[in-house]
């Protein structure tokens, strides 16, 4: 699949959970350090990918989520704050749709529950988690535990009460919502952590990928020692992510410009394949639910990609 | 929201984002406060062996090396503490320390040679049990004499490499005190014709004189070293730098009228503060009239234990453990009885060159100093640096516990070379060998291209319950 070369810096993709081959993609001017952001929605066609809508904000966007409710509703993350909510087929002057300013800092995540359709979370730099209902007017929940920037929040994706946080204060937590405070929180790394994801057949298994190099697995029943550790990427690991059809298998992006398949039930083997198409930091990474085997990645060096896990991502 | 504009912000998602580059390497496991660092020059050698490589799953790696203090024979604080005792002290330390659960443990291999080696062999296994390591654990003892310490790490590293298990304990205990040095029986009488064999049996301090007369080590040389010795063991152990190292061990200890006192030994006892070569000079040959090994340039009658924990790197890395240094080559050579003392000269490159490196290539050398005379001119013959050879002291300050020395002095070299940090990739132990040996090892530290570090925190013990942990 031939890539598509936004005009700024990535951060993160999104597969459509509604239609195959559609991709978000988040981006901010000057890799996301000062300048604006713009949203993406690509179409895979015969001749490679191919943007269907764009939206500019005055921020720079750090990440993405589609609507599991409605295909056509996009919400993206800004670095002022914002949490912008897209209609993808409203006419253009109509969008964005929603606006929510609460948070005081860069929302660096936000991720919609599978669950229960009509909510999502965000995590922000001021060191909050917040849940959100399109149909309510502000955030339902704040969630204030973490001391530093909040990176990553996912829900669970067999419970719709359940989610998990990452951060740079080095520890991840798991949240109840119906509880205020997390049931656990978990020293999971010496370093900051910077993604964590849920295992989609085991609802007690985790990742977390942090600055230390190693993504780590996790059983929540089992805090005190992690299953297993995935070494290999040479600087920090930007993104985990389970594969949605492999109890096993995962992908990450680092900082080393590689993105990384994994295969965690061989300990010594554990590293599938290196892909190193990018030629800069790769900090988006995602799998397509319905395509299996499809992976769609992003980076500083302004391309996005999207290829098989068997296939080379140049390949035309 | 900050509103003061966006140059106060950028910067400030700069930050955040520099903070995701931030090196992990050069010494900052857990557990390792970064206090400890000081600024070494990198003073090794620039050969074609210097190439940094990446790190081989399969390599036998050091993950724990401890001793207890060395203490004076017949003196120190260890003299009334059974070789079971000192061995328990170090076992238990070493299975408290890695979290290592005993019963993973495939062997224990321990350096001994004054003891009764069949009672040694049972002391080592009583130390076992004695330490919670279960019944299902093997153990045996060796005796290479002075480097049984060292062939224990040797066979244990091999073994691991045959594969004949996965974790092994390797160390070396002595209890000079109450082991003297003995000859049971006679002599063989076909040795009257055969020079060398009977030059296995002389005592090893008229060996020494032999080597200062053959290759011309003088007196003054000697006094110089041992002094030296003494000097850099006296500042290591005020600075704490023997610390990491030592297990204290907490023992019943006898004064001369024969009252029992219970003490906790947790420095070595033999280290004269503030001698000088000048105070050595004024002591009597010991060994030969007009010779020149003094009991002051010689190495003390000690007593002490030491263990070390070797696995495979991927185990390490699977246990979280802590890769303190990669055990490269071991040799172990034969020379002339009559100058048995030369044995490190010839050990050394031979182990060197075993892992494909060559002598300048070695940052730090544990060279035992059974005699000045000897580690003299070892250093001479093979042109080193003295300031790479025993920076925190040698034998003649630390004592020489013979089953004891080889793991003593692997322990010391790698808590040193941890210390150094990138200033030092390979260090070297070795030692003479009584009747005419010498044994090297090499061992490497943080020369891979790009090192795991999983090694997990320990937990801070917060002495509350279960939960209350949030």
């Amino acid at each position: 699949m031939a890539p598509f070369r936004t005009a700024f810096n990535g951060y993160a993709v999104k597969f459509s959970p509604f239609e195959e081959g559609r991709v978000a993609v988040a981006t901010a001017q000057n890799f996301g350090i000062i300048g604006n952001g713009r949203q993406y929605v690509l179409q895979m066609t015969p001749n490679g990918l191919v943007e269907v809508a764009e939206f500019d904000t005055k921020d720079g966007i750090y990440d993405c989520a589609w609507s599991e409710e409605n295909e056509n509703i996009l919400v993206s993350s800004c670095g002022d704050g914002s949490v912008k909510v897209w209609d993808v087929a409203a006419p253009p002057g109509a969008n964005p749709i929603r606006s929510m300013q609460e948070h005081t800092r860069e929302v660096y995540c936000v991720n919609w529950n599978v669950v229960r359709r009509n909510t999502f979370l965000t995590g922000s730099w001021d060191d909050t988690i917040k849940l959100w209902d399109l149909n309510s007017p502000a955030s339902l929940a704040t969630f204030k535990e973490h001391t530093y920037c909040v990176y990553a929040a996912t829900w669970n994706p067999a419970h719709a009460d359940v989610f998990m946080s990452a951060s740079g204060d080095c520890s991840v937590k798991i949240w109840d919502l119906r509880q205020a405070r997390p049931t656990l929180s978990m020293a999971a790394h010496a370093f900051e952590i910077l993604s964590a994801d849920w295992c989609k057949y085991n609802d007690c298994v985790i990742a977390t990928a942090s600055v230390d190099k190693s993504i780590k697995l996790w059983d929540v029943r089992a805090p005190d020692r992690e299953l297993t550790s995935l070494l290999g990427h040479t600087y920090a690991v930007r993104r985990v992510q389970f594969s949605p059809h492999s109890e096993n298998i995962l992908a990450s992006c680092s900082y080393d410009m590689t993105v990384r398949l994994w295969n965690a039930a061989a300990p010594e083997d554990a590293l599938l394949r290196v892909w190193d198409h990018h030629t800069e930091f790769v900090v988006g990474l995602d799998w397509s639910s319905l395509a299996e085997g499809t992976l769609a990645s992003c980076g500083w060096d302004e391309m996005a990609h999207v290829w098989n896990q068997n296939s080379d991502p140049r390949a035309q | 929201m900050q509103s003061s504009g966006f140059p106060a912000r950028a910067a400030g998602r700069q930050q955040v984002l520099l903070n995701h580059l931030r090196p992990t390497e050069g010494g900052m496991e857990p557990g390792m406060g970064r206090g400890l660092f000081q600024k070494n020059n990198c003073s090794a050698g620039d050969s074609a062996a210097y190439e940094r490589r990446g790190a081989a799953s399969d390599d036998i790696v050091v993950v724990s090396a401890l001793r207890t203090p060395i203490t004076k024979g017949k003196r120190g604080g260890l003299k009334d503490t059974l070789p079971d005792d000192m061995m328990e002290a170090v076992f238990r330390a070493t299975i408290q320390r890695t979290g290592v659960n005993p019963a993973d443990i495939g062997d224990i291999v321990m350096g001994s040679v004054l003891g009764d080696s069949s009672q040694r062999a049972i002391q080592v296994r009583i130390a076992g049990l004695l330490a919670g390591i279960p019944d299902n654990v093997p153990v045996h003892t060796v005796n290479r004499q002075c480097s049984s310490g060292l062939q224990a790490i040797a066979s244990v590293a091999a073994s691991i490499q045959a594969g004949y298990y996965d974790i092994g304990v390797a160390g070396g205990v002595e209890s000079m005190s109450t082991n003297p040095m003995a000859w049971d029986g006679g002599v063989n009488p076909k040795i009257a014709d055969n020079q060398e064999a009977q030059d296995c049996l002389l005592p090893m301090g008229m060996t020494s004189e032999n080597v200062a007369e053959r290759y011309g080590i003088t007196r003054q040389q000697q006094d110089e070293m041992a002094a030296r010795s003494h000097k850099r063991a006296g500042d290591a152990r005020a600075s704490g730098r023997f610390k990491d190292e030592i297990v204290p061990v907490k023992t019943v200890w006898k004064s001369k009228e024969g009252e029992e006192k219970e003490i906790v030994v947790s420095e070595d006892d033999g280290i004269r503060v503030g001698v000088t070569a000048q105070a050595l000079s004024g002591l009597k040959p010991v060994f030969k009239k007009g010779g020149t090994t003094t009991a002051g340039n010689s190495s003390q009658i000690s007593d002490g234990a030491s263990a070390v924990l070797l696995m495979k790197r991927s185990e390490a890395l699977k246990r979280g453990l802590p890769i303190l240094g990669i055990f490269r080559s071991f040799a172990a050579v034969g020379v002339d009885p009559a100058v048995m003392g030369i044995g490190p000269a010839v050990a050394i490159p031979a182990a060197v060159e075993k892992a494909g490196l060559s002598v300048d290539d070695i940052d730090v050398f544990e060279l035992n100093e059974a005699f000045a005379s000897q580690a003299t001119y070892c250093v001479e013959k093979l042109g080193l640096d003295p300031e790479r050879v025993n920076p925190n002291g040698g034998a003649i300050a630390l004592g020489h516990p013979l089953g004891c020395t080889g793991a003593r002095a692997t322990a010391t070299l790698l808590h040193e070379m941890r210390k150094r940090g990138k200033a030092a990739r390979f260090g070297v132990v070795s030692m003479c060998i009584g009747s005419g040996m010498g044994a090297a090892a090499v061992f490497e530290r943080g020369g891979e291209i790009d090192a795991f570090r999983n090694a997990a925190p320990t937990q801070a013990q917060g002495f509350l319950s279960h939960d209350a942990r949030v």
